[in-house]
């Protein structure tokens, strides 16, 4: 890598230039009578000052802090990439009927450049449904960055796009990650790190789009608007959208694929809903609802894995107490600060145990063949619909089991079960047109 | 501003009745409910020389260990992971504006101190250009100090935390007295302070030249131990 190439479609703070003949500007620009951070769009405040007088920015710390002496320099992205005659594709899979017309809807809003949304439930291979349109990207010399708001899940991404485009030199960036920075065709980071970037990338993928904190950060929607070309294009997928985007889908303002369907063509199990009056009360003094000791005792008899999903932290040792007096067995409880998380997770895998009590944790990403879903107190703020509709799609993920139950005892009907419901019923109306089963 | 400076959630600004009670004026707080009581006070049961939490109040194992002249030092709160997090951030991030988190903590336990004259601990000029501040004298507000010691550059390149224990107390005098100090020191009873007492060998190390000033007294304050 020459020296430039660390510059193309960049934005690195020095005190002193690295460099001649580089842009740069004032890593804090006046406006009127404010400063504004030009990596990260934050307004200063009147005592964001440092003891010598500079100013700084507080917002994108993490990042290196940035301070009025520091200039932001770049060298605007030229597009020093090979045009692979194949789009470096090495993967020898097939997409199915159903995603290969999503794959060909997605290819040609890329090509068209326009901004796109591409609502895939959980289980519809949503990243293969993807692969046409990266191949063609690829194939004109775009620069192509694949980014979400989580760093695990772009820890899952990097090694399956690695295998699916063997051809395809990629960088992965991320907060504490060992390897430097390259230049390349593919970047996988987290949003976070599109920060660094400036009118980049051709393409922008945006992975989970829905998933915190992306969905409440000004500053990370502004970060992918800022590394995108302005001639370029974003492409959101998600399981999930939140109501902003699909108020902007309804107002014809974004385009739209939907992928109502599961990869085995089966429809979205549709949450039970169970009214558990007053449980955190009863939970507080040791009791958890009859009828969920009924059905999870019920499981047990039947060999029925399953995942009981509770509010918070806190409740975990109260559920499991709970259960134990119950005579319900054989499960461990997980959470996200666990230092035993993943060898719990494992062991479900592995069948070791025969559920899981957790918490929000495990709504993306975490797949089991063959289980059950039960949630205590659903209507908690903590499970937003999103969450609610990825926890009812860790069921039936498996083309051997494709379906099951999903089961979510609330002290009241609440408006984020509501609205899961209601999305989950509308995408199964939409599937049963394609020819889903139930 | 109404936002915690250190969390960044919104203050509520409800007034206590504990606070109305005490009829003195309102403080007005920077830092949330949760933020407060994140860092661990030091109780009564520490080390008499170095200030450490322990379960009794006998004088901890590195102290007996130490041959030289004892130096009293008092500590605020517990070097534990929160603390860390703490001076990670402000220290290191340089997010200056995390000194409000301990302004207010650090002026009542200057007011529990007998002393007359306050001596940070300086920070060198790279760091200074670098950091943009010296931590130590981001936390005094209105208190008044004297900057009676100077630090040899190079003193901090290789940080405190990066040296094992032998290295540390290996570790050559940094110190030398201002030009002023032996007028602003003869006969007063010096208060030091820094951030984190670890071995206890920078303080010792300003508290020799403190005495060769003409001090009659130095003890010292740290906000972690
Ligand atoms: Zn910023
Ligand atoms: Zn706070
Ligand atoms: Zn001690």
């Amino acid at each position: 890598m020459t020296n430039d190439e660390a510059f193309f479609g960049r934005q690195l703070p020095f005190q002193t230039a690295p460099a001649p003949d580089l842009t740069a500007t004032p890593a804090l620009k006046a406006m009127g009578s404010r400063l504004q951070c030009q990596r990260c769009g934050h307004w200063l405040g009147p005592q964001d000052q440092l003891a010598n007088q500079a100013w700084y920015c507080r917002q994108c710390l993490q990042l290196g802090r940035l301070t009025s002496q520091h200039k932001l320099y770049t060298i605007p992205e030229p597009n020093q990439l090979p045009k692979l005659p194949d789009g470096g594709l090495t993967w020898q899979g097939e997409l199915s009927a159903q995603q290969q017309v999503a794959a060909q809807s997605v290819l040609a809003h890329v090509q068209s450049q326009t901004n796109h949304l591409l609502w895939a439930v959980t289980g519809a291979g949503k990243t293969e449904i993807v692969y046409p349109a990266l191949v063609w990207a690829l194939s004109q010399g775009w620069r192509v960055a694949w980014t979400s708001p989580r760093v695990d899940v772009c820890l899952e991404l990097a090694p399956r796009l690695q295998a699916a485009f063997a051809n395809v030199a990629q960088t992965v960036l991320y907060g504490d990650q060992p390897q430097p920075y390259q230049y390349c065709p593919l970047t996988i980071c987290t949003t976070h790190q599109l920060l660094r970037f400036q009118a980049a990338f051709d393409l922008i993928v945006v992975d989970e789009v829905d998933a915190f904190p992306l969905a409440t950060s000004p500053m990370l929607k502004r970060a992918v608007d800022h590394a995108q070309k302005p001639t370029g294009c974003h492409l959101l997928l998600t399981a999930t959208p939140g109501e902003g985007l699909q108020r902007r889908v309804a107002r014809k303002e974004l385009a739209v694929t939907y992928v109502p369907l599961r990869y085995h063509g089966h429809l979205l199990p549709q949450i039970d809903l169970q009214i558990a009056w007053r449980w955190r009360e009863k939970l507080r003094h040791g009791h958890l609802p009859v009828r969920l000791i009924r059905q999870l005792r019920a499981y047990c008899q039947a060999g029925q894995r399953f995942l009981l999903f509770v509010p918070h932290v806190a409740d975990l040792p109260l559920v499991d107490r709970a259960l134990h007096l119950a005579g319900i067995t054989g499960g461990v409880t997980v959470h996200a600060a666990d230092e035993a998380r993943q060898e719990k997770v494992q062991a479900m895998r592995d069948r070791r145990v025969a559920f899981l009590v957790t918490t929000t944790i495990l709504e993306r990403g975490v797949t089991f063949p063959n289980v059950a879903v039960v949630i205590l107190g659903g209507d908690d703020p903590v499970f937003s619909t999103a969450a609610l509709v990825q926890i009812a799609g860790r069921v039936g993920r498996s083309a051997q089991f494709p379906t099951g139950d999903v089961t979510c005892y609330c002290h009241s009907y609440a408006r984020r079960v509501r609205l899961a419901r209601g999305m989950i019923a509308r995408l199964n109306l939409q599937g049963r047109r394609q020819g889903g089963r139930p | 501003m109404n936002a915690c400076v250190w969390c960044g959630r919104r203050l509520s600004g409800v007034v206590t009745v504990s606070q109305l009670w005490r009829w003195g004026p309102l403080v007005k707080t920077d830092v949330c409910q949760d933020c407060q009581t994140r860092l661990t006070p030091i109780s009564s049961q520490h080390c008499p020389q170095c200030g450490r939490q322990q379960t009794d109040e006998t004088v901890c194992h590195d102290c007996q260990r130490w041959a030289g002249q004892p130096l009293v030092n008092h500590a605020l709160y517990v070097y534990d992971a929160a603390m860390k997090a703490y001076m990670q951030q402000y220290k290191f991030q340089g997010d200056y504006a995390l000194r409000r988190v301990l302004q207010e903590p650090l002026r009542l336990a200057l007011a529990r101190e007998s002393y007359d004259i306050l001596v940070p601990i300086p920070v060198d000029q790279a760091t200074w250009q670098q950091r943009g501040f010296n931590q130590v004298t981001g936390w005094l507000q209105t208190q008044p100090f004297q900057q009676a010691l100077l630090v040899q550059a190079t003193h901090k390149d290789q940080p405190q935390s990066a040296k094992d224990r032998a290295a540390r107390l290996r570790t050559q005098q940094p110190f030398t007295l201002a030009l002023n100090a032996a007028d602003i020191l003869r006969d007063q009873r010096v208060l030091l302070l820094d951030d984190v007492y670890t071995t206890g060998r920078t303080l010792r190390h300003a508290a020799e030249q403190i005495y060769l000033g003409g001090a009659k007294a130095v003890t010292s304050l740290t906000l972690a131990r």
